[in-house]
């Protein structure tokens, strides 16, 4: 059989299958792991849970597209409702629904993973061919001046009006229209993403790729032989089917950090790090409301960023600060972020073409675990830290100076109650936010950590070929390894990443 | 097939009701209902009208979504579309026939809640379908900035699905400025 893309919720796979390599989850990690091993003459299959959803199957509406290209249908977050969990979950992964940027791990961060942690393979100047490789892999290139909308244009004009250092950033899409739904998938296929890009130099070298097919069990992890527990889903990805079983002499997982510790975690595999350390740098969004028409909706919703405040290379832990960005989403996901219920709610929508949003973005200290109890389930168990409202804190009040500079008639605060701001002396209001639990609407856009790399097991679950400890050639290739933040967007750092530990997997077998 | 326990994997915004977290919410309530009785909690929730064609909610639990949904996105000056006319309750029927069965538990529990949320929460002897227009609107508005963290999560949910659901009505786009997606505007776009 050659490189193909097989559903199963419509076609059986072949009777005893078996692969040399099986990777599980299609995103940046995976995809680029797969496209590697493959180009290098291994015979691999890929899992993936979602489907390929392509061209005008992405409708850019609301509904469907969250129920389709999210896990959980979009339905995702933390134990106490307190972060939305966003993830993909479709052929590509996550770099099918996110804002294209790109952004590599700083030197700062990678300095401190080398000193820190030990990680001397992500020292600088070692690490830098991997990430050159990825931004060619991503076609990254400054987004256009005439692609940066009015929304971003704002947050820009008030920046530059303050003096605060800020940045077009970089993307990696080609042929852009400026179509605006991002997030809910490109139906022009612009995005220069693992779906574009890997996904088919892998096929074209013979990988076979499984869709609606979810990894439940890795079992005889610790021999040559492992046995894959998989379930083909029905053609929504709602329900289980059937069981299938893979056998593979290499498992590379890369299913996201929260996915790919359920994995480990329902298979009984790895040590007691495994689920631990998780980062989900929560994000808050804040609008700025105009008095003219800004039309977000229309063109890249996320193209500027001010950086002012952001550290790379914070003593204690690496990427620190926040950075403040711009953002837009289609009507429905942007009424659910809004704090209001009742009539305020509606009058808060019916500003939607007046609003400038921006995604105040703070990394976070490893703090969250991911857990899997005796009956399934998964718990994703995260509490804020101080040193994460305290920034968040700073990152409103300067945020709301911004927009108000650039001739905001006023900035909303989604919390409950909702904050709004007209003057820079207001501003400071801020300051008295608490984000208890469930009152602000925190989105994870970038989830790390939970299965740390580590020179040794007693400081991690995987070591430093991403082999996941205890196991024979059971690895973890996605942004699971990372010890601290790596950077404000991780696709980039997971491609780089993944593409450094499969070549150092072919120098071995 | 899978089994039941093998189904629950997932966990998150339609889940959050834990047994656990039930059970303790019930105690804190129970006094109040064990004052009222049970036939009289029956009797407080009166009777529904049947509705056609449902597949996971039963005529009471639609009933209180059709109240909650007008509370939720009431007809405004700004947006004068009729979220009652949408049959918003079935969409939500429909989303959670495809969902786990623990889902399904949590949220028919958070439909039970909102229903006898006067009388658990403010000690009235009535339910969220027999209040005032003005007194639902009121009551349900305190749900999001409640001290109870297990009302803000229900307020959080329900906002959510309604809400993506509503504004993803072609109708309601022009109130809001929105010309719809972008793929039918752009001439000369294609895949």
């Amino acid at each position: 059989m050659s490189g193909a893309i097989l559903d199963l919720s419509k076609e059986a796979m072949p009777d005893g299958f078996s692969a040399e390599v099986c990777v599980i989850g299609s995103g940046s990690g995976g995809a680029t792991a797969a496209r590697l091993m493959a180009e290098a003459g291994h015979e691999v299959v890929v899992l993936e849970e979602g489907r390929d959803l392509v061209g005008p199957e992405r409708t850019q509406r609301d509904a469907p597209m969250y129920d389709q290209l999210y896990m959980d249908r979009g339905g995702r977050a933390s134990h106490d409702l307190s972060v939305s969990v966003l993830q993909g979950r479709v052929l590509g992964g996550g770099g099918v629904i996110n804002t294209c940027d790109v952004v590599p791990i700083p030197d700062g961060v990678l300095q401190h993973w080398a000193v820190k942690y030990g990680l001397e393979d992500y020292a600088p100047e070692r690490f830098k061919p991997f990430t050159e490789d990825a931004l060619a892999d991503l076609s990254a290139s400054r987004i256009p001046e005439s692609l940066v909308n009015l929304a971003n244009a704002k947050l820009r004009q008030g920046a530059d009006a303050l003096g605060l250092r800020g940045e077009v950033m970089l993307h990696n899409r080609v042929g852009c229209r400026g179509l605006g739904t991002c997030l809910i998938g490109c139906p022009i296929h612009a995005k220069r993403n693992p779906r574009m890009v890997a996904l088919p130099k892998a096929i074209e070298a013979g990988a076979r790729i499984f869709t609606r097919a979810r990894a439940v069990k890795v079992q005889n992890a610790s021999q040559e032989l492992k046995e894959i527990e998989v379930r083909a889903l029905d053609p929504g990805g709602y329900h289980e089917q059937n069981e299938l079983k893979i056998r593979a002499k290499i498992v590379i997982i890369a299913a996201n950090a929260v996915s790919s510790a359920q994995l480990l975690l329902r298979s009984g595999i790895g040590n007691a790090h495994v689920g631990k350390n998780l980062m989900l740098q929560p994000q808050l969004p804040i609008i700025g409301i105009f008095d003219e028409r800004i039309a977000a909706f229309d063109g890249i919703p996320q193209s500027y960023a001010v950086t002012a405040f952001e550290q790379e290379d914070n003593h204690e832990f690496g990427l620190w600060g926040f950075r403040i960005e711009g953002i837009m989403g289609t009507p429905g996901i942007v009424s659910s972020l809004l704090p209001f219920s009742g009539a305020p709610g509606m009058e808060g929508m019916a500003q939607y073409d007046r609003m400038a949003p921006s995604l105040l973005l703070a990394p976070d200290a490893p703090s969250g675990r991911v857990e899997v109890a005796r009956d399934g389930r998964l718990t994703i168990r995260y509490e804020q830290r101080d040193n994460h409202r305290e920034r968040l804190r700073q990152a409103v009040e300067a945020a709301a100076k911004v927009y108000l500079e650039a001739g905001a008639r006023e900035v909303l605060v989604p919390t409950v109650p909702a904050l709004v701001i007209r003057s820079a002396r207001e501003a400071k209001q801020a300051r008295e936010l608490r984000f208890a639990a469930a009152t602000a609407p925190m989105l994870s856009a970038h989830q790390q950590g939970t299965v740390r790399f580590a020179a040794s097991e007693r400081d991690g679950g995987a070591d430093l070929n991403g082999q996941v400890y205890g196991t024979r050639d059971v690895y973890v290739f996605d942004s699971s390894g990372f010890p601290s933040s790596a950077s404000s967007h991780t696709m980039t750092p997971i491609i780089a990443s993944s593409r450094m530990l499969t070549s150092k997997l072919l120098t071995r077998i | 097939m899978a089994t039941a326990n093998e189904e629950r994997e997932r966990d998150g915004l339609f889940s959050f009701l834990s047994r656990r977290r039930f059970l303790k919410l019930s105690l804190v309530a129970g006094g109040t209902i064990l004052g009222v009785g049970g036939a009289g909690v029956l009797a407080l929730r009166g009777r529904a009208p049947k509705v056609e064609g449902l597949q996971v909610l039963d005529a009471h639990e639609y009933q209180t979504l059709q109240r909650l949904v007008v509370v939720m996105l009431p007809q405004t000056a700004a947006i004068p579309v009729d979220a009652a006319a949408m049959d918003l309750p079935r969409a939500f029927d429909d989303f959670l026939a495809n969902e786990p069965e623990h889902n399904v538990e949590d949220l028919k529990k958070a439909l039970v809640l909102i229903e006898l949320g006067p009388l658990v929460f403010e000690k009235k002897l009535t339910t969220f379908s027999r209040l005032s227009a003005a007194d639902r609107a009121e009551h349900w508005n305190a749900w999001a900035v409640s001290d109870n963290l297990l009302r803000r999560q229900v307020s959080i949910a329900m906002r959510k699905f309604f809400n993506l659901v509503y504004f993803d009505h072609e109708q309601v786009w022009p109130h809001i400025g929105y010309p719809g997606p972008s793929m039918k505007r752009t001439k000369g776009v294609t895949p």
